[in-house]
């Protein structure tokens, strides 16, 4: 009765409106905040370094090749960079001055052996446990990331001599060996592959390997920072990107894809949700606007119904039942329609060779709770402030 | 429940020179269970009298207590217990819902309390002369039939005193008599009182007490 009474003569059109512009503000809402976590997740799991992770070194010319201009970089150079506001983290990536070759040692693949440059990287940049990113003199294998042509390249050598391939599991699986050696002496290394890499061209070995072979196998060539390993903070690979090309740095393209995709789609998803955030405000603007409308509209009926010996609060919880079931809906449809549009937006991220996680985020739909909680606690406190001061 | 005005003075009224058995400025009681008139002209302040009584207006000065609670103290969750079950009015704009029929409008008092059924309320609008009106919406009424709908919804909760500001303005002297029998013979039954206010017609009716203005 209650209802007919304070909801019998509306300006439906005016709740259509609000209710259409909540939806639209809810469907963008879900779906931005969706992708925005979705892209930021981009590109993780699938390497070892960090999807911020980038190594650079400076781009050789002529001038190198004529000893007019360097290419390692000094220690000033390095304080520099880590002093940008878009970089996060700088290290040195250290190479050897030792020889090193890398051979099989099982009896699972063929006998292959071949002279190595190995580098080494601080495990902070790494995306796994840092606890297996050690080595001291007298362990067992050293811990190593293999490139991933390196394992193409050993696969096509298998298949030329008639051989099972090595899948990644299997490589892992398998012991390896590397020869330190200098004009002087020799030592073997046990080896066992840890993670593979698509970034960088060298096998990579813990920096306390790498110091036990500088010094334990020195050769006339000196160790030379040629390398730096940089980690780029989120949604700021434009600005590096431009920074890189004023100092006649590189990298490799593909380490720079991901950051700068995920930098571009970053952007624009966050502007889609800033965007929606305003819909949803300015939509249930409307909504509590209207709210307000049906009780100045029935100011006689709520007076009337206070003087016949109704409770306030059961005029609010009627008020606000009703504008509780009006935002569920909304917020039913808007995930559905998300649920939709999720559908088509993943598919058109396949097409496009985006991989992305097809599991739905529990961040986006607690947004749509919080406005729905914010919106039905403004509303009570609106209504009781209006039912109060009738009499 | 006992009403005390004690010296009660609206603000609007407070620089008009009121006599000394006027019931603004003075003291005086009402016990549980009297019959009182407040018998005034137009425009005299008998509205302001019952808006105060109902916690309407709280534009005064003094005090005004039922029992020992001050009125203007009690808040609005409590207003409606009172108004539920302690005292009942029937406003001189009546303040029914036009859209409604008489049935909603008399059920969606009477459902607060349950105090009688379908049936004794279909008897209440029988006795008063307008049976074949429960399915009616009140707006279609006649002012007199309206004023008959709302002095039923008063009587339909419990009550310790019933406040009626000109209830029989629209009605002939016939059926101001039905109405006043109803609404003297459900006090007598429950033991309460009422303080009934009307344009100088005393309709026949023997009062315990007379408030003046």
């Amino acid at each position: 009765m209650l209802k007919k009474i304070l909801f019998n003569n509306q300006v439906k059109s005016q709740l259509i409106i609000a209710v259409v512009g909540s939806f639209l503000g809810f469907t963008f809402l879900i779906t931005s905040i969706h992708y925005l976590i979705r892209v930021n997740e981009f590109g993780e799991g699938e390497e070892i370094l960090g999807s911020n992770s980038i190594i650079i070194q400076k781009k050789v010319s002529n001038y190198n090749t004529i000893n007019l201009a360097k290419t390692d970089f000094g220690e000033n150079e390095i304080d520099h960079l880590d002093q940008q506001p878009f970089i996060e983290h700088v290290e040195p990536i250290l190479s050897n001055s030792f020889g090193v070759s890398f051979q099989t040692d099982s009896d699972l693949v063929p006998y292959f052996r071949t002279d190595v440059f190995v580098q080494s990287v601080n495990s902070d940049f790494l995306k796994f446990d840092s606890t297996l990113w050690k080595w001291s003199e007298g362990d067992e294998f050293v811990p190593i990331v293999l490139p991933r042509e390196f394992l193409v390249m050993l696969n096509t050598f298998a298949s030329a001599k008639g051989l099972p391939q090595v899948s990644d599991e299997l490589a892992k699986s398998i012991g390896f060996k590397f020869k330190l050696y200098n004009d002087n002496s020799s030592e073997y290394q046990a080896a066992r592959i840890i993670g593979f890499t698509s970034e960088v061209s060298a096998i990579l070995v813990p920096s306390s390997f790498m110091e036990y072979g500088n010094l334990g196998f020195p050769t006339a060539v000196p160790a030379k920072v040629t390398q730096l390993m940089i980690s780029v903070k989120e949604g700021s690979f434009g600005t590096f990107e431009n920074f890189m090309e004023e100092r006649s740095l590189e990298s490799k393209e593909s380490s720079m894809i991901v950051g700068k995709l995920k930098s571009v789609a970053g952007t624009l998803f966050g502007v889609v949700m800033a965007i929606s955030i305003i819909a949803v405000f300015l939509a249930s603007l409307v909504l509590i606007q209207y709210a307000q409308l049906i009780m100045s509209k029935n100011a006689y009926e709520i007076k009337t119904l206070l003087r016949i010996g109704y409770a306030p609060k059961s005029i609010i919880q009627a008020i606000i039942a009703y504008f509780i079931k009006v935002f569920a809906l909304i917020s039913v449809l808007a995930a559905a329609s998300f649920i939709s549009l999720k559908f088509i937006i993943d598919g058109i991220m396949i097409k496009g060779g985006i991989m992305i996680s097809s599991s739905f985020t529990f961040l986006s739909f607690s947004s749509v709770i919080l406005a729905f909680v914010i919106y039905s606690a403004v509303n009570y406190w609106n209504a009781q402030k209006e039912i109060l001061r009738a009499r | 429940m006992t009403i005390t005005f004690d010296h009660v003075m609206p603000h609007p009224l407070s620089s008009i020179q009121h006599g000394k058995d006027s019931i603004w400025g003075n003291a005086f009681r009402l016990e549980q269970g009297q019959k009182v008139v407040l018998n005034a002209s137009s425009g005299k302040g008998k509205t302001t009298f019952t808006h105060t009584l109902a916690g309407i207006r709280n534009d005064y000065s003094g005090n005004l207590l039922f029992d020992k609670q001050a009125v203007r103290d009690i808040t609005p969750e409590h207003w409606a217990i009172h108004r539920r079950e302690k005292i009942s009015f029937v406003f001189q704009d009546l303040q029914l819902f036009p859209e409604l029929t008489v049935q909603e409008n008399l059920l969606l008092k009477n459902d607060l309390t349950n105090t009688f059924t379908k049936a004794e309320l279909k008897e209440f609008l029988a006795i008063l002369g307008i049976p074949e009106k429960w399915d009616e919406p009140c707006k279609l009424l006649s002012m007199g039939q309206q004023q008959r709908v709302a002095i039923i919804r008063a009587l339909a909760q419990p009550f310790e005193w019933i406040i009626l500001d000109e209830p029989f303005s629209h009605l002939d002297k016939a059926n101001t008599e039905l109405c006043l029998e109803l609404i003297n013979a459900r006090c007598n039954t429950l033991g309460t009182g009422f303080i009934l206010t009307t344009l100088g017609d005393y309709h026949d009716f023997t009062f315990d007490k007379e408030l003046n203005l």
